[in-house]
């Protein structure tokens, strides 16, 4: 009798020092269908895929492809099995063709050791028309849009005849037209018999394009479900164990004076030769949260660069408060009441080899409360403010104050750095994509913290690429388009399609800010 | 049993133990090869060292021997070591360490100076040389690698040159210390009369306690932190607004110190003369990579290892040479050094094989 | 069995006199100074001779090499060897000097020979030698001067010599090189001799002494006396440009030189007899003869040349100009004193026929 099951995990139970990262879970991947696996951060899902993978070895359990018991002790194991996956963080060669990309590590090679690439390109022609997966075969990976590089990983795994394909959180970096797109990609497959295992913790999507889907808490499962007959809020409150507010609840804003001013700032590119930022100018004022909206790669992050002091002005100033802050130092802009919640926690904003405690005093180590006169850490004071953080901001880890931040999930490294940003008493916040990543309760968590320091009489600036967070947050949103200020917009009267037109630069209006 | 090889300590130390272990049963291997007559024989007389003199008052001689040699490679480790944490890979601690041997012998030979300001001057010379490194590094973005190296070739030479004016008129070696400027040598403080030795001196307690304070600028101190922040994850340190280039300078300054500060106490004893023709940079430096390895990159672990590699090395010139020619010493040696490095991988293997083992266990049960 | 027991009586009397180790537990030690026992010169040359000489007398014998090129392994290595039994002790060359003056006073049962040390070397030991120790130092001036008069009458007339450093063994062979070849000429008539003579002012050859001994070929010159530890590379490598010769120096350099720079290329080598130092001296121990307490000068002790302990190489270049024939009556005539050879170092050597350019130190 032939399983319906193209692959199925029964009972895996993973543990780690501490902590039951899967407890008892079970995933039946149907084949042809496409299965949602949502969970918050920390909720299992990396670990379970990192099983399917063999990357780590499950204490108990089976996994059974196709009926049959199968041991998946690495991941040539797993490629032998047929499972692919397209990372969240893609693993391509950037100055390589998305031909060259594609073949790497499979390529055809002739009896005398010379490629045939020929063979390669005529198989990924077939396959890019077959799917629907638009991509230029000899464009290199760094010329090409993240759409684009994400076709590529799909094309690697059908390239190698892979039935089981994951995509871990795949549009987290794609514009709107970009995810449409992506979904009819992903039926596509599945029409054609692939099965496909999709990560997720935005619930439209997965009700836009699952067929059913499991869903973990903490390490936990707690069930599978078709999607047809479920809702979205059913299913989040099966996700975070609650029923969770997806409007941001706040008043309306009383901004008052200006406490952040940028006049015409010019960053160079270190990408290309144009200017990455063109003579951008815009104020934040006390009691408003104002968002800076765009896709990806419109010169948002050399914005805050230039903002935060990581990258030098060509020209344009920067006035904090009164205070020309232009050409201070990035301590100096810190100590003088700006926080930075940065774009990618584990390049900036974390030191993930320390512990916890460390990582919560980033900022503040040289203060005579945690460093003594002549030099030596204050151990004690450092981790009763720790514990103090900890605490008051609720992040949760293994072993409190001295876990390493690299063991903790993605969520609570943010609620570590927000608690680190916040506990500063800042004149002006800067978050630079602060959900990115996470689930809805942290989401939740951090746009009611974001709006407490507006209501506090702070100036938030906000960089969001999500639209939801774009049309909810904020009081005011400015869209960025190639580095130049678009336009801008009152949330409460615009739409997400006019929001669409100006970040996809179809439209635009002189701003004067 | 299992609980306990999990920590990262105890990790370090057993894969240190294995290297050394393997690194002498490829060394038997080797002269088991060559000439299996006297291959047992040689080779406990290497693991022995000092302990193979019958006499007694010679034993605590050789120790005392190996005591000295040992201090200049643990201070080599631990500025490597120091450097790693940042890191950085110091490679021009070898150059550095020239420096401070041209500096300290210039000064007691040349200028008739006294001990104390010699090693001062050997410390500031050598974390001046290690700061050119850390200049390059910070402001022209030129690796430490490929700087060091060309420092070290450049240090060698301008040593050579310095030193021939303090030079024996009929041999390449530098004037002898305790002949010219018996001030320069460092203070016995009693433990020439323990070891019967005139070359064991107050470098051996100071280095011990310059290990220790290593690592408690390493671990306790604002410093500290901050180096090894930006060793661990350069971005976060910068978007803390840690001076970034500033730290770099400091971390190769106190790096060569450290290198500057071992020569002063190997040359200062009188142990070495410097050979003003020598052609190639004192091994010192690059052994101390190996000593900071084997010593788990951590400042105590240091103290032992250096000892260790300098035991083997002096025990080399043991191996009994009617069965085998005097450079299988440095062979054997070097293979042990050699496997030294493999202290990392041994601890990756011992870390699957943990994890495999557990898995069966879970498997039963 | 009564002259068996009076033997014995002797031999013990010899014993008790000399208080050295007789044959029967005589174990002999070598110590390699910072070159190996494969240097091709003083290391190479001494453990062979020893080696060879304690298999054929069923003696123990044993090479030890220090841990480092310092002093202090040197005495290390020394009392390693007399901590495990070995009572007579071979150290060839002057690095030894203060190894010597820390072991032999306070090791007086154990025999000390030590090679080319001088008294300068020994420091203070030199005022009274201890009865364990002999030392030996050579008339470089000598074999200098065989191969000056090789050269010469071999038909070079363009000669050179370049020196190590100017150390006194150095310049005595320096002077008796100039010496030599000035007496051939004389007595070949010849006026047209040059010798060009110069210092590297170091005991290796580099880049820049290579550039000397070139414009040296390139004008002429046709032999080159280079002495002085690894300098002959530097020799060597200009002579093989030009197709040119070089003398070699301490021991029979011509394996070694050919070998590097081309077949035929050495023309003779100045020799010290460090085996044959080695062999008399351990004979005499065997023999309860043994004479230690002084610094000993070597040089001719007979007319035939291979017993002396200065000479030129077997492989120097005879030809017809210079035969063995000729070698030997010019060693019976300086042995008989019938000629004189000047160790002198505080002047440069009178010469008749040749002219001589010293020029100095290259660097």
């Amino acid at each position: 009798m032939e399983s319906p099951y193209a692959i199925e995990m029964l009972n895996i139970t993973k543990r780690f020092p501490g902590i039951i990262a899967n407890d008892n879970i079970t995933l039946q991947l149907r084949k042809g269908e496409i299965h949602a696996l949502l969970g918050e951060n920390g909720a299992g899902k990396s670990t379970l895929m990192s099983v399917l993978f063999g990357l780590y070895q499950a204490e108990e359990g089976t996994i059974k492809k196709d009926g049959k018991v199968v041991k998946i002790n690495d991941p040539n194991d797993a490629n032998a099995l047929g499972i692919g996956m397209v990372h969240q963080h893609f693993k391509l060669v950037e100055c390589f063709t998305v031909l060259d990309n594609i073949i790497m590590g499979v390529e055809p090679v002739g009896p005398l050791g010379f490629l045939r690439k020929k063979e390669a390109r005529e198989k990924v022609l077939a396959l890019s028309k077959k799917y629907g997966l638009d991509v230029d075969p000899d464009a290199k990976i760094e010329d090409i849009t993240v759409g684009m590089q994400q076709r590529t990983e799909i094309l690697k795994m059908l390239y190698r005849d892979n039935e089981i394909l994951i995509f871990d959180e795949p549009t987290a970096v794609l514009t709107p037209q970009e995810i449409d797109e992506l979904m009819q990609i992903m039926r596509n497959l599945a029409a054609e018999g692939k099965s496909i295992l999709f990560i997720s913790h935005k619930l439209a999507e997965i009700m836009a394009v699952a067929d059913r889907c499991t869903v973990l808490r903490k390490g936990k499962y707690i069930g599978t479900v078709n999607t047809k007959d479920t809702t979205m809020e059913e299913l989040s409150a099966m996700m975070v164990g609650r029923n969770v507010n997806f409007h941001v609840d706040k008043k309306p804003a009383t901004p008052g004076e200006t406490v952040l001013e940028v006049s015409h700032m010019t960053i160079a590119s270190k990408r290309h030769n144009n200017n990455a930022v063109k003579d951008v100018s815009f104020k934040v004022r006390r009691g408003e949260i104002v968002c800076i909206a765009g896709i990806d790669g419109n010169g948002q992050s050399e914005l805050v660069y230039g903002l935060t002091g990581l990258e030098p002005l060509t020209s344009g100033k920067i006035i904090l408060d009164g205070k020309d802050i232009t050409k201070a130092s990035i301590r100096k802009r810190s100590t003088s009441g700006m926080s930075h919640i940065p774009e990618d926690r584990h390049k900036h904003g974390l030191v993930l080899d320390y512990s916890l405690e460390y990582n919560i005093i980033l900022q503040t180590y040289f203060d005579s409360k945690f460093t003594s006169g002549i030099g030596f850490l204050r151990r004690k004071n450092i981790r009763e403010h720790s514990d103090e953080l900890i605490e008051k901001f609720d992040v949760r880890s293994g072993q409190g104050s001295i876990t390493t931040a690299r063991a903790m999930s993605g969520g609570n490294q943010q609620k570590a750095i927000i608690a680190r940003e916040l506990d500063k008493q800042p004149e002006v916040l800067v978050a630079v994509q602060p959900t990115r990543g996470l689930d809805v309760g942290a989401i939740e968590y951090i746009h009611k913290q974001l709006v407490a320091q507006r209501d506090a009489g702070k100036a938030v600036l906000l960089i969001s690429l999500e639209l939801d967070e774009v049309m909810d947050v904020p009081d005011r949103i400015l869209v960025m388009y190639e580095g130049e200020i678009v336009g801008e917009l009152d949330p409460k009267k615009t739409t997400q399609e006019e929001l669409g037109l100006y970040m996809a630069g179809a439209k635009r209006d002189e701003v004067n800010v | 049993m299992k609980k306990l090889l999990k920590r990262p300590g105890v990790q370090a130390f057993v894969a240190s133990i294995i290297c050394i272990l393997l690194g002498l049963l490829i060394g038997y291997i080797v002269l088991l090869i060559i000439n299996p007559q006297g291959a047992t024989e040689s080779i406990f007389k290497v693991i022995q060292n000092f302990f193979s003199s019958k006499r007694a008052n010679l034993r605590l001689k050789n120790f005392g021997n190996t005591l000295t040699k040992t201090i200049p490679l643990i201070m080599c480790s631990l500025s490597i070591l120091f450097a790693y944490k940042v890191g950085l890979f110091n490679i021009g601690a070898a150059g550095q360490y020239v420096a401070g041997a041209c500096a300290c012998l210039y000064a007691a030979l040349g200028w008739g100076w006294s001990w104390l300001p010699c090693m001062l001057l050997a410390v500031v010379v050598a974390a001046i040389y290690g700061g050119i490194v850390g200049l390059l590094k910070a402001y022209c973005n030129v690796n430490e690698v490929i700087s060091g190296i060309m420092l070290n070739w450049i240090g060698l030479y301008t040593a050579n040159t310095i030193l021939s004016n303090v030079k024996e008129t009929a041999s390449p070696y530098t004037l002898y210390l305790d002949k010219e400027n018996p001030a320069a040598l460092l203070p016995n403080i009693g433990l020439d009369k323990l070891f019967n030795n005139a070359t064991v001196t107050i470098a051996v307690p100071l280095a011990l306690i310059i290990a220790v304070a290593v690592e408690i600028l390493l671990n306790k101190t604002r410093l500290g932190y901050e180096l090894r922040a930006t060793g661990l994850n350069k971005n976060a340190a910068r978007y803390a607004g840690m001076a970034e280039n500033r730290n770099i300078i400091m971390t190769l300054m106190i790096s060569g110190a450290l290198a500057g500060l071992g020569a002063s106490m190997l040359y200062q004893t009188g142990y070495m003369r410097w050979e003003c023709t020598q052609s190639s940079v004192p091994a010192m430096g690059f052994n101390g990579i190996a000593a900071a390895f084997l010593g788990g990159l951590n400042p105590i672990g240091s103290i032992f290892s250096s000892f260790f590699i300098q035991h083997i090395t002096d025990g080399g010139s043991n191996v009994n040479t009617n069965f085998y020619s005097s450079q299988i010493s440095d062979v054997i040696s070097s293979v042990i050094i050699y496997l030294c490095g493999f202290v990392l991988f041994i601890k990756l293997t011992m870390n699957r094989m943990i994890s495999r083992s557990e898995e069966k266990k879970g498997e039963k049960n | 069995m009564k002259k068996f027991v009076s033997l014995l009586l002797a031999a013990v009397m010899l014993l008790s006199v000399c208080a050295f180790a007789s044959a029967d537990d005589l174990r002999v030690a070598m110590i390699t100074d910072y070159g190996d026992i494969t240097d091709q010169s003083f290391n190479q040359t001494t453990y062979e001779a020893a080696k060879a000489w304690s298999e054929a007398n069923g003696v123990d014998f044993l090479y030890y090499k220090p841990a480092s090129d310092s002093d202090q392994d040197r005495i290390s290595s020394i009392e390693k060897a007399i901590d495990e039994g070995y009572n007579a002790i071979i150290m060839p060359g002057y690095a030894f000097g203060p190894a010597i003056q820390a072991v032999a006073p306070e090791y007086d049962d154990i025999t000390f020979i030590a090679l080319d040390v001088s008294e300068g070397d020994i420091g203070d030991l030199a005022a009274a030698v201890p009865a364990n120790l002999y030392c030996a130092v050579y008339q470089e001036e000598l074999c200098g001067y065989m191969a000056g008069y090789a050269a010469v009458k071999l038909g070079y007339k363009k000669l050179g010599f370049l020196g190590g450093m100017a150390v006194p063994a150095v310049v005595r062979y320096g002077y008796g090189f100039v010496q030599g070849a000035d007496a051939a000429a004389a007595d070949l008539g010849l006026t047209d001799v040059e010798i060009k003579y110069v210092y590297g002012n170091q005991f290796y050859g580099d880049a820049d002494i290579t550039a000397y001994m070139d414009t040296w070929y390139a004008n002429g010159t046709e032999v080159v006396f280079a002495c002085g530890g690894g300098i002959f590379t530097s020799a060597g490598e200009a002579a093989s440009k030009v197709g040119q010769k070089v003398i070699g120096v301490d021991v029979d350099q011509a394996a070694t030189i050919d070998g590097l720079y081309g077949e035929g290329i050495t023309v003779t080598s100045a020799m010290k007899g460090l085996a044959a130092t080695v062999n008399t001296q351990l004979e005499a121990l065997k023999n309860g003869t043994f004479a230690g307490g002084k610094v000993e000068n070597l040089g001719l002790i007979g007319e035939d040349p291979d017993a002396n302990f200065v000479q030129i190489a077997p492989s120097t270049q005879f030809a017809d100009s210079f035969t063995t024939d000729d070698y030997k009556a010019l060693v019976a005539k300086m042995f008989k004193g019938e000629i004189t050879v000047s160790n002198d170092i505080t002047a440069e050597p009178a010469v008749t026929a040749v002219t001589v350019d010293y020029q100095g130190n290259i660097k």
